[in-house]
């Protein structure tokens, strides 16, 4: 018998790169510039996003250099709705996503992406990445499986 | 979810795996029409949460033989702590208001049954009942990583390697009532001490009828209230937010009104004469998240496209082996 133990099911679920891609609502948490040109955000979605009740929380969160236009992202997929998220990651949905450009566009960034790692990516995944940021209006825009996915931006 | 990890966070009701109920089942024994089997399943992902049945608890199966959403028959599950890499079942039968209340009451049916740790499933025969109490494979299937993906099924069982802790019964049908139609749940209770000195107190743990009643229309704490209260309150509490969600799915007020008339109470009925399936009882293969998505999505999604294990056993105790 296969024995999984939560350290185990943790560890599966972190360790790997992940995927995520959404198509919802999320938010996003923690965004500013901090250390003169590295963009630290978080951004969290509830998952589902439509209509029935969330059951887990998308986690984009990373660093990046707007001068460099580098850094690394990553997406997690955590068991429980934003409020109520829980620190246990769903195995083999967790991506890093490393940064090939950032713009300032004046107010608003937008940093793309790609998950080198393809070996974990779902059908219909896409490895590339690409997010839209609007810390003014607290809003953030992505795509997830082929449909927009409206951020909402915290902090 | 059928009803795995149903409180808020995605985690066990009181965070205690153990009583977490993950589906109950019932249907008539192949074979045998006179006979029933009831399953009521605990502790999702096995072994990772827990691993063994609560000692300090005690598990039911609810039986209401007259539709007014109380029970008038109980079986009840009490397990005794671990010994040396043992433990024990013993099952009562309680009638009447016995039945309803929170207590371990009840004529003793089965004695001393021991609980399957591994592979081999130990059954114990006691009169006309058998009984099973292990782990064993989980028989839930669903792609709950396309559920997530906001319904972008890709066909991945997420449950195809998962274990639960089953407890199997097999009774006659006169045991369930004289009116074969019949409603079940499962109500799971978490020892509270001895206050009074004369018994146990239990308090309200876990509770579940139809597959993804609670996990899919609930948000947050209204997964503890719908946990905490019985049946027969019901509809009073969670009515009008169960028919806001079936408006937004596109139903209109009478349609929406009607079919949450159908969810609530949750209950599930069971007419013991039939061998038909869900939504007369529930088989281990039927394909209750595709019923379940055509009717809360108003035919917008009809499957998830994953189907029944292939483990599950055409005898008792029917759960596959374990993983």
């Amino acid at each position: 018998m296969n024995k999984l133990n939560r350290r185990k099911f943790l560890a599966l679920a972190g360790a790997g790169s992940a995927a995520v891609t959404t198509g919802g609502a999320i938010t996003l948490a923690n965004l500013g510039q901090t250390k003169g040109n590295t963009l630290t955000f978080r951004a969290v979605a509830g998952l589902p996003s439509r209509l029935l009740p969330a059951y887990a929380s998308y986690v984009i969160e990373g660093h990046v250099n707007l001068e460099t236009r580098s850094g690394v992202v990553t997406q997690t997929l955590y068991a429980g709705e934003p409020g109520e998220m829980s620190r246990i990651a769903f195995p083999g949905q967790s991506r890093i996503v490393r940064i090939t450009d950032a713009q300032d566009l004046g107010g608003t960034f937008r940093i793309v992406g790609v998950i080198d790692d393809r070996s974990q990516l779902q059908n219909g995944e896409s490895s590339t990445f690409d997010i839209l940021l609007d810390p003014a209006q607290h809003i953030g825009r992505t795509s997830f499986f082929g449909s927009e996915l409206l951020l909402h931006l915290e902090g | 979810m059928a009803d795995h990890l149903d409180a808020p966070g995605l985690m066990s009701p009181n965070g205690n795996a153990k009583t977490d109920i993950t589906d109950i089942y019932a249907f008539q024994k192949s074979g045998d029409n006179d006979k029933s089997i009831l399953i009521l399943n605990v502790n999702p992902l096995a072994p990772t949460l827990a691993t063994e049945f609560e000692s300090n608890g005690l598990y039911q199966l609810k039986i209401d033989t007259n539709g007014d959403a109380r029970a008038e028959i109980a079986f009840r599950i009490q397990f005794t702590p671990v010994v040396n890499g043992q433990q024990w079942a013993t099952v009562r039968r309680a009638v009447g208001e016995d039945a309803n209340a929170d207590e371990n009451s009840g004529e003793i049916i089965i004695k001393r049954a021991p609980v399957s740790f591994g592979s081999q499933a130990h059954v114990t025969k006691s009169g006309p009942y058998k009984f099973f109490a292990g782990i064993r494979s989980d028989p839930f299937f669903f792609d709950l990583i396309g559920f997530l993906h906001n319904f972008h099924f890709t066909g991945s069982d997420f449950f195809l390697d998962k274990n639960v802790f089953g407890i199997v019964l097999e009774v006659p049908n006169k045991t369930l009532g004289d009116n074969p139609n019949i409603g079940i749940w499962a109500r799971t209770l978490l020892s509270t001490g001895d206050a009074d000195g004369d018994a146990n107190d239990y308090t309200h743990d876990d509770r579940m009828g139809r597959p993804a009643i609670n996990t899919v229309f609930n948000h947050g704490q209204a997964k503890n209230v719908f946990n905490a209260i019985d049946p027969i309150q019901d509809r009073a509490q969670f009515e009008s937010s169960f028919i806001g969600t079936l408006e937004s799915f596109g139903y209109s007020a009478d349609q929406a009104d009607a079919i949450a008339d159908i969810l609530l109470p949750d209950i599930l009925m069971y007419n013991y004469n039939s061998s038909a399936g869900y939504l007369n009882g529930r088989k281990l293969t039927d394909d209750v998240i595709d019923i379940s998505l055509k009717l809360v999505t108003n035919g917008q999604i009809t499957t998830d496209g994953v189907g029944p294990h292939t483990d599950y056993l055409n005898h008792f105790p029917y759960l596959g082996q374990p993983h």
